[in-house]
């Protein structure tokens, strides 16, 4: 095809972009993805019977906060790696900040503690389980991501898709909160971030052959 | 004649918008702006710049949601160019440097767009206003002594001592912004 004539069949499909565009699609593509897991906690993970009571308890908001604080600067270091002309993760540091303040947390708990109950602050009751469902919460988060993405340019698509798939993980394990009845701020920081970890990686596995374009 | 920065800007924005004529008009101005930028990059093979040629065309039409409005056009435009020849060259299993993008903007008289020129900006908004606009008329607009004093209205020497102490700032300025 000559090139005129590519020209003239691309302009006769231009459809007006919304200023936020990549932002919205973004959102959008999120939020479905997360509806459908929490779905999956509804149904299939179940959410724990007792949260109402488990409300009130800090412990439950640290582990709120630690994922949503994660998953926000991860999907800020995602909507960077969008566009073409962004070579560096911007905001991934901000990444760093939940991390270091639960691991404070987590030192002064087993200051606190004995040391004979570490090893149960440690595993807990659900460590087999945990980072898992995690994982698995997050596939439709990050499936979301890759349809946002379709309009998108990422020019390192190895780093969009880590960047996207620990973004899909710290969102899942904040619907994980749901289910997750443990309690010690170690717990939370080993197989929580382990499946975070676990989806940054498969992200980052799947980025290459997903989102080149 | 070749498109600057600012006219490709607008014609995309107005594309973003939805005008289909600006869209039009964008893509046929890049055409010679991505002909050289392959041809430059890929000696043998005028088909294969070509074809990126047109590759490109399609990726700045399918992803230009991916265009930030308040960022520079040529910016986006290049990446974009320079991601479809790494690409290129993987496919081939060629390997071959290629330069940054702070570069490619240089060679390709886009400098402006590159990060160094919105450095600059920032930093002339330190300065008295006076001493800036000078600077900006006769070190990045190209303007000559006397037609910078005539659009500003002073003397030729106030235009001289001004833009000597204004860079004489900036450099203090970058200077400790370093150390």
């Amino acid at each position: 095809m000559i090139t005129e004539e590519l020209i003239r069949v691309l302009a006769s499909d231009v459809r007006a972009v919304p200023r936020h565009a990549v932002g919205q699609r973004i959102t959008l593509g999120m939020v479905a993805g997360a509806s459908i897991s929490l779905l999956l906690v509804g149904g299939v993970v179940g959410i724990r019977p007792d949260l109402d009571v488990a409300m009130r308890d800090f412990s439950f908001w640290v582990r709120c906060a630690y994922a949503v604080t994660l998953g926000l600067g991860a999907i800020l270091t995602t909507a960077s790696l969008a566009r073409p002309e962004s070579m560096r993760p911007r905001g991934l540091w901000l990444v760093g900040v939940p991390v270091l303040l639960l691991m404070g947390i987590g030192i002064a708990e087993m200051a606190y503690a004995s040391p004979h109950e570490w090893q149960a602050l440690w595993l807990g009751r659900a460590w087999r389980a945990c980072p898992w469902l995690i994982l698995l919460l997050s596939v439709p988060i990050f499936a979301g991501l890759l349809w946002s993405f379709h309009q998108f340019a990422p020019a390192r698509p190895r780093a969009a898709g880590a960047a996207a798939g620990l973004a899909a993980g710290a969102w899942s394990a904040a619907l994980y909160c749901l289910h997750c009845p443990e309690v010690s701020a170690v717990y939370v920081l080993t197989w929580f971030s382990l499946g975070i970890g676990l989806a940054a990686a498969i992200g980052a596995m799947l980025g290459r052959p997903l989102l080149r374009w | 004649m070749r498109s600057s920065e600012e006219q490709l800007r607008a014609m995309m924005v107005a594309g973003l918008g939805g005008d289909q004529q600006a869209h039009a008009s964008l893509l046929t101005a890049l055409v010679p702006l991505l002909r050289a930028f392959y041809r430059r990059r890929i000696r043998d093979a005028e088909d294969d710049a070509e074809d990126l040629v047109q590759e490109t065309l399609i990726a700045v039409h399918d992803r230009r949601a991916s265009y930030d409005r308040n960022r520079a056009f040529t910016a986006w435009l290049y990446a974009i160019a320079r991601y479809k020849l790494v690409d290129h060259f993987r496919r081939r299993r060629r390997f071959c440097p290629i330069e940054g993008l702070s570069d490619i903007l240089v060679t390709e008289g886009f400098e402006d767009a590159s990060a160094a020129a919105l450095d600059v900006q920032r930093l002339l908004e330190d300065l008295p206003a006076k001493q800036a606009r000078l600077i900006r008329d006769t070190k990045l607009e190209g303007l000559s002594v006397s037609e910078a004093a005539r659009s500003a209205r002073v003397g030729k020497s106030d235009v001289k001592v001004s833009v000597h102490r204004g860079l004489k700032a900036l450099a203090a300025r970058i200077r400790g912004g370093v150390s």
